[in-house]
């Protein structure tokens, strides 16, 4: 397969990605990754000088913790995540790639804390990057994994859902 | 009874007594927000960080206490102190970055100094002013550097290596006596060897500082986390004894939490605390609003600042311990933050409860009844902890948390 069509292939996989995650299709998700798939979040505090997981899983782990959500209370203020593919790099002996993209996640308001003042409000959330990789089988992507690599610290009331 | 009219809503629901409820106003008004800086707030022994976060000689951490920013430094002696972050000259924050080394030199000042990068004034670890730039040029013989030394503050490293800051110069107690034994349930683990800061993230919520004390302190708000609901809420849970001590802590006591009965998590006792019984989950909560919670293999501790009436920063600690190897150090990070982290399951539920708890208690609602008025032998579910701190908080304000036009003593006379 031409380079110029994994390329394409693998941005459209991260775009897909974040469509499914927007509208809360978490199987779908899912479906863009590979069994052995790694999710993080993680952040680095200037405050103690570290690098911080908030929240990481397996493929079987990150199904069980979408699984539950209808358990959990939550915001239920949706997110939306606009994402640009800055670089990807394939490796074709290896048959992986690497992708970078940048991630701004708007969150507009239906919880809020008041839904009758702020119910359509849209704030932004949190900003950082995708660090994403993928196995490419018969050039197929699959996510392999994927670290959200946070710059925004102060998340104020958080959230359940994988970002 | 059925919905109650505007007279029905206003009196005392049930038999309730005086002291079993609060007045929604000492959750907003302003005045009464000012007075708590000033009464309790300058007044008391502050967690602001760990040692841990000042490793070597030269590190330092900047903090607020009370609007006051302060400074904390390991001098080269390792003894850690704590400064006013306060320029003497004009005023100037010394130092602005939330944490770094003074190691080495900065665009204004010499390696190894703190250095206003206003005017050059320059500092040593002990806060003593060691340069005035063209001193003698401009204040001649009349002022010099022992004039001008920091502000310094009480400080203390105590429990766990925690560094605990007071503004007030003339606090009567010791940190150990201000804690009046509410660290013995937890002391031995936390001093049997060094403890490392692994997670720190803060939030900025939209409630008064008391109600995310109050979450801290009462469990019967469990019926919000499903994952509490089932690893807790067996005998052993509701036998949980509160524990009330003087200045107005509470511990709040442990049982044997069943991790494995929410999917996919995993019991915590590999990595347990030293001396804690595996699985177990001790807690305290330290008048005005500090938090120390230690469970199973990860300690957090919350620290609130207040920032308004109906604002409130909220600093979330994990701790493991310093020995950890990484793999050890990851799993305790997973324990951790799989609850309390940004993303955990826990947290962002108690987060939400406290925000919209407030909105129906802003400054222009009327004031209602806030209650804590259940006895269940001190047990988990018993509201004895918030009690005990409204009384602790009414007799600091001078003020009687049922009704804040009141006085502490004309409230007494309510109750008695």
């Amino acid at each position: 397969m031409k380079m110029d069509n994994i390329e394409s292939l693998i941005s459209k996989t991260i775009y897909k990605a974040s469509l499914y995650l927007d509208e809360f299709r978490w199987d779908d998700w899912l479906d863009l990754c590979d069994k052995d798939f790694y999710y993080s979040i993680q952040a680095f505090s200037p405050e103690i000088d570290k690098n911080m997981i908030y929240l990481d899983g397996t493929f079987d782990q990150m199904k069980g913790i979408t699984e539950m959500l209808p358990k959990h209370n939550t915001d239920r203020s949706p997110l939306s995540r606009h994402t640009v593919v800055y670089t990807i790099d394939v490796d074709n002996e290896k048959g992986t790639a690497d992708a970078v993209s940048s991630l701004a996640v708007y969150q507009t308001q239906l919880d809020g804390i008041n839904s009758h003042v702020l119910a359509g409000e849209s704030n932004l959330f949190m900003v950082g990057k995708y660090r994403d990789k993928f196995i490419l089988n018969n050039g197929k992507p699959k996510f392999i994994e994927r670290i959200t690599q946070l710059d925004t610290r102060r998340l104020d009331k958080g959230s359940h859902w994988p970002i | 009874m059925p919905a109650r009219n505007l007279q029905q809503w206003k009196e005392v629901p049930g038999q309730l007594k005086p002291g079993e409820y609060v007045d929604s106003r000492i959750y907003s008004d302003k005045q009464i927000f000012e007075e708590e800086l000033a009464k309790i707030w300058k007044n008391v022994w502050v967690p602001v960080c760990h040692e841990s976060e000042l490793e070597k000689p030269y590190d330092f951490r900047t903090v607020t206490i009370s609007r006051e920013p302060v400074i904390v430094v390991r001098g080269t002696d390792n003894q850690v102190r704590a400064f006013l972050n306060v320029c003497p000259h004009r005023g100037n924050m010394i130092e602005n970055r939330p944490s770094g080394s003074f190691e080495n030199g900065t665009p204004s000042g010499a390696p190894k100094h703190m250095t206003c990068m206003f005017h050059a004034w320059q500092f040593d670890m002990k806060g003593n002013c060691v340069h005035i730039s063209r001193s003698k040029e401009g204040y001649q013989d009349r002022l010099d550097c022992k004039d001008v030394g920091l502000r310094r503050l009480r400080c203390e490293v105590k429990y766990g290596g925690f560094v605990w800051v007071t503004l007030n110069d003339k606090i009567e107690h010791s940190v150990k006596e201000w804690v009046q034994g509410s660290f013995d349930c937890m002391q031995e683990a936390l001093d049997a060897e060094p403890l490392e800061v692994f997670h720190y993230h803060k939030a900025i919520i939209p409630c008064n500082y008391k109600l995310w004390h109050d979450t801290n302190s009462e469990f019967y708000h469990d019926y919000l986390h499903y994952h509490n609901r089932v690893t807790g809420f067996n005998d052993s849970y509701f036998a949980r004894q509160n524990k009330v001590f003087d200045n107005g802590h509470v511990n709040v006591g442990s049982f044997e939490v069943q991790y494995d009965n929410y999917e996919g998590f995993e019991s915590r006792e590999e990595l347990s605390f030293p001396h804690l019984p595996a699985n177990h989950w001790e807690m305290i909560d330290l008048f005005p609003g500090m938090n120390f919670n230690l469970r199973g293999s990860a300690l957090r501790v919350d620290l609130m600042t207040p920032l308004g009436p109906d604002k409130v920063m909220i600093e979330y600690r994990g701790l493991g311990l310093k020995s950890d190897t990484p793999e050890e150090r990851l799993t305790r990070q997973r324990h951790h933050n799989s609850i309390w982290g940004p993303f955990g399951r826990n947290l962002h539920e108690d987060l939400i409860a406290v925000s919209t708890q407030q909105a129906t208690m802003n400054e222009w609602a009327d004031a209602r009844r806030i209650l804590h008025g259940r006895y269940e032998g001190e047990t988990i579910h018993d509201e004895v902890g918030m009690r005990h701190f409204y009384d602790e908080w009414g007799k600091w304000m001078d003020r009687w948390p049922g009704d804040p036009e009141l006085s502490y003593d004309e409230g007494l006379k309510k109750v008695a």
